[in-house]
């Protein structure tokens, strides 16, 4: 048994290479972490509109994030019984915080645990903000937790000693980070990305002032106008600062960014791929292919269209990778 | 001991908490990044919002420029930093939101296919092990 969960949520089943990569790092810096997600470990978000159903999906979530906490303990022996939280800031809010000379930017953070406590809880690792938000806002207010929850980026943070030493293979990558303004009050992941990213020899991260609205590109998405101006703004930015690539943060910044990559002459890539190139690890970004692909369904394949199911790929997949471009 | 019970609970006691503890000052749609995008709101007085968006949680409609605010909210959280009250005005809009789409004062977002679309993409992008271990 693991004595950390890897929670990648439920639409990073489009980036797998992200979870295998995250989970492989998060080894690669002492943590073993078994990825979980989808349907049957929903924070409820998806359904929000409905929230009685949300709950639903959040609670049976929580049970059996509790069942695993559970037993991480029995096999500890019950040493690291409670999992309370104390009023302690994390090893990543205060290695961020040296890093920038000052106080992060955005706001408070919460205080957490210290990573560094002796008989340390159970752990669920976060990749998705809106899981965390939803663990902080509801999850955690009306089931017992009885674990700690750390963002995969503070996790990789508190680690970077064992992570830099393997941060070997320069990347030449002259890169602007596409930040929002949400989320950040959270996690500061605003400023440990970058700070993550700058360990990459041959990479050079170009600051610019520009925060997107939301806190992924998910709810820009949704809303008219919105996403088509947060990638005009990008794309002015990478301008200004003479960038050739562009950084996502989150999956769904990912899922509506990569697109640019085709007609705008710059590079779109997660910085968890960037990562993994330090490291000299191969990986295949199937999702970005797929969306600039001229024949999706071609650049799929046949046999992992028939494996997964035509009529639900060509129903489901097929117009998401053939939507439109917003700019 | 968790703070609540459940949702309903949680949401009922942020709800009053939220209606007592406003000032209707408007300082968080001031600073609101989605304002420009909201429908009907450009040109409305940021207090005149606020207090539509109360009307909505309170089970109201509230004015079409609050419901129209309440629609482009993103939860960038812009507004958490500059409410001097401790509202937490995201959770408000959001909360606002739900009550709304309860109401039927906003239209439920279509979600029907999310988690089949999910689960597509697995089928696609996950070997048969990992499927079965990381579902």
């Amino acid at each position: 048994m693991s004595d950390a969960l890897f929670w990648y949520g439920c639409n990073m089943t489009r980036h797998a290479e992200i979870i295998r990569l995250g989970q492989r790092m998060l080894a690669a810096v002492g943590v073993g972490a078994s990825p979980i997600g989808g349907p049957g470990a929903c924070c409820g978000s998806p359904k929000e509109s409905t929230p009685r159903i949300a709950e639903g999906m959040a609670n049976r979530t929580m049970e059996r994030f509790g069942a695993w906490a559970s037993g991480v303990r029995s096999a500890q022996g019950g040493a690291a019984e409670g999992g309370e939280h104390r009023s302690r800031e994390s090893a990543a809010d205060r290695g961020v915080r040296s890093a920038q000379g000052g106080a992060a930017e955005g706001g408070e953070h919460r205080s957490r645990e210290s990573a560094a406590a002796p008989q340390a809880p159970p752990r669920v690792i976060t990749w998705c903000p809106s899981c965390h938000m939803n663990l902080d806002d509801f999850m955690g207010r009306t089931k017992e937790k009885g674990f700690d929850h750390r963002h995969l980026c503070e996790a990789l943070w508190e680690g970077r000693e064992a992570l830099a030493p393997l941060l070997r293979h320069p990347v030449r990558a002259r890169f602007l980070v596409d930040r929002h303004i949400g989320f950040h009050a959270e996690v500061p992941v605003n400023d440990i990305i970058p700070a993550l990213l700058a360990l990459i020899p041959g990479a050079e991260h170009l600051d610019h002032p520009y925060r997107g609205g939301s806190y992924m590109c998910f709810g820009l998405a949704n809303v008219p106008g919105a996403l088509a101006d947060h990638q005009r703004a990008l794309l002015a930015a990478l301008r200004e600062t003479g960038a050739d690539t562009l950084v996502t943060i989150f999956h769904s910044c990912h899922r509506e960014l990569v697109g640019l990559e085709k007609n705008h002459g710059i590079r779109v890539v997660n910085w968890v791929h960037l990562l993994a190139e330090a490291m000299g690890w191969a990986y295949q970004d199937d999702y970005k292919a797929w969306r600039n692909a001229e024949d999706p369904l071609a650049a799929i394949g046949p046999e992992r269209v028939a494996a997964a199911g035509e009529v639900a790929v060509k129903k489901l997949v097929l117009p998401e990778l053939a939507r439109p471009r917003p700019v | 001991m968790v703070a609540h019970p459940d949702w309903s609970a949680l949401r009922a006691a942020e709800t009053a908490r939220m209606l007592a503890a406003c000032t209707r000052c408007g300082r968080c749609a001031e600073v609101c990044p989605m304002l420009p995008y909201a429908e009907g709101a450009q040109g409305a007085p940021a207090p005149a919002l606020v207090e539509g968006v109360l009307e909505v949680l309170a089970g109201g409609e509230g004015s079409a420029a609050a419901r129209g605010w309440i629609a482009a909210c993103t939860r960038s959280g812009a507004c958490n930093a500059a409410c001097p009250e401790a509202v937490n005005p995201r959770l408000m809009l959001r909360l606002a939101k739900w009550r709304a789409n309860e109401t039927g004062a906003l239209p439920k977002r279509d979600a029907a296919e999310a988690m089949s679309r999910v689960k597509a993409f697995a089928r696609l992008g996950f070997s048969a092990t990992e499927q079965e271990e990381w579902l």
